[in-house]
């Protein structure tokens, strides 16, 4: 028992080392898969609250191009708005249709805190569960899709953007409906790469590529980015497609989260798929 | 000036410094700046480093909390005031730290400055880049953003302590 004693008392500031380093690292780890606690991120609400003033500073430098994009969603929108139509044919249709179900609500929210340098890059938004946030909820922005949130506080969330590396939305390459998953290699904030896309077929430089609204979290049909390059990968059937996004995410400020109303029914009914038997 | 009242506004200056303008810079090749370790630098040289460790774990929680890191830079910084007193041991003066007052480049001279700071702040650097990437097959990477951040985050803190820390008079 002395002897311990002493072990400790001669290695004191070795262990204190030692445990000091255990907390931070496996905060760090756990963090990229489980977000658990919520006192040490930009989600909580002190940082939260000291990240919006910086926000109210600086949102102002990109003010006159935002209100031109603003603007010009604006006038898209009005003009599929029905107002703007011209009726052919009287009263035979009816907006308020039974034939259409809303499927998607979007909750704007603007982003306080980014970064795009990092290995794996989280934004911040300025809304929370308080405004029905919730874990696995899509966001895009008017140009392209942006993340999944990760963890959400009262009035903040955070979300895990695509310049993540195990991102793995599933997209699809536009004209032929191909589709595979979204990566990021970490380098290069204006361009991502799609895996899982066999050499057999032939795809066009530019094409565009988009959601594929496999899972529920996206609709289909969102903008991702543009193919920039095909690679061979070698020992492999496949292409190594390169992809610049349409969204550059180092100025992005105003985004969409997206609630899914019909999430819940999608999930019961694949859950009942059953499991792929192990060989017999 | 009083001592405390001193490192307690190098604490914020730095703070704010790094979490609200550093951070926020995306110079591009993987490059970011990290000034913090400045404050750990100059802490008193007659300071236990346990308390040593336990500042540099508030500090390094900090910055965390506002830049989405979740213990990186408090696991790099912790690294940083451990290994401090074995580094500066290595490089000690002649007649040992008693008469010096803390660890600035005009203090204990530039060629000091740069095999002690330099040294320490390679090693987290180093470390930070490492922990954040964390794949051996990716090595080379870890060291490209290591030596290209390197130099850009010395210059910054030289020119931080020559515009903000007074010169001792001439001898």
């Amino acid at each position: 028992m002395r002897n311990l004693i002493a072990f400790f008392r001669r290695f004191r500031v070795f262990l204190i080392f030692v445990a000091l380093q255990v907390i931070a690292l496996s905060t760090y780890f756990t963090f990229l898969e489980f977000p658990r606690s919520q006192y040490l991120t930009s989600a909580s609400y002190v940082s939260g609250s000291v990240l919006e003033v910086r926000n109210d500073i600086t949102k102002h430098f990109n003010l006159s191009y935002n209100n031109d994009m603003l603007q010009r969603e604006n006038t898209w929108l009005r003009q599929h708005q029905p107002t703007s139509f011209q009726k052919l044919q009287g009263h035979t249709f009816k907006i308020d249709d039974t034939l259409f179900h809303q499927q998607y609500l979007f909750i704007p929210a603007t982003v306080i805190n980014s970064t795009v340098t990092k290995l794996n890059n989280y934004f911040t938004l300025n809304i929370g569960y308080r405004q029905g946030i919730k874990r696995g909820m899509g966001v895009f922005s008017e140009k392209g899709i942006v993340g999944i949130i990760h963890n959400t506080s009262e009035h903040f969330s955070v979300v895990k953007s695509v310049l993540t590396k195990n991102i793995n939305i599933d997209v699809m390459i536009e004209p032929i409906g191909l589709f595979g998953l979204l990566k990021w290699d970490g380098a290069d904030p204006r361009r991502g790469s799609i895996t899982g896309i066999s050499n057999d077929l032939k795809i066009k430089k530019w094409s565009k590529v988009v959601t594929r609204g496999g899972s529920g979290i996206f609709p289909r049909g969102l903008n991702v980015g543009h193919i920039e390059k095909l690679r061979p990968v070698e020992g492999k059937p496949l292409w190594d497609v390169v992809m610049r996004y349409t969204e550059d995410y180092r100025t992005l400020q105003r985004v969409y989260v997206i609630k899914n109303l019909m999430q819940a029914e999608q999930d019961t009914l694949e859950a009942a798929i059953p499991e792929d038997k192990e060989e017999e | 000036m009083n001592e405390i009242l001193k490192h307690s506004i190098r604490f914020v200056a730095l703070f704010i410094v790094q979490a609200f303008i550093l951070n926020q810079l995306e110079i591009g090749w993987g490059i970011q700046l990290m000034v913090y370790p400045l404050f750990i630098m100059l802490l008193p040289f007659d300071l236990g480093l346990i308390y040593l460790m336990l500042i540099a774990f508030g500090m390094g929680m900090l910055i965390d909390a506002v830049s989405n890191t979740y213990g990186l830079h408090t696991s790099s910084l912790v690294l940083f005031a451990y290994l401090r007193p074995i580094i500066m041991k290595i490089f000690s003066p002649r007649d040992g730290y008693e008469k010096m007052r803390e660890g600035n480049i005009f203090e204990m001279g530039t060629r000091w400055f740069v095999y002690v700071f330099g040294g320490l702040l390679a090693i987290h650097h180093f470390w930070f880049f490492l922990m954040e990437i964390f794949r051996l097959d990716e090595l080379f990477f870890v060291l490209q953003k290591t030596i290209l951040s390197l130099p850009l985050s010395y210059a910054l803190c030289y020119l931080l302590q020559a515009l903000f820390i007074s010169k001792p008079k001439e001898r």
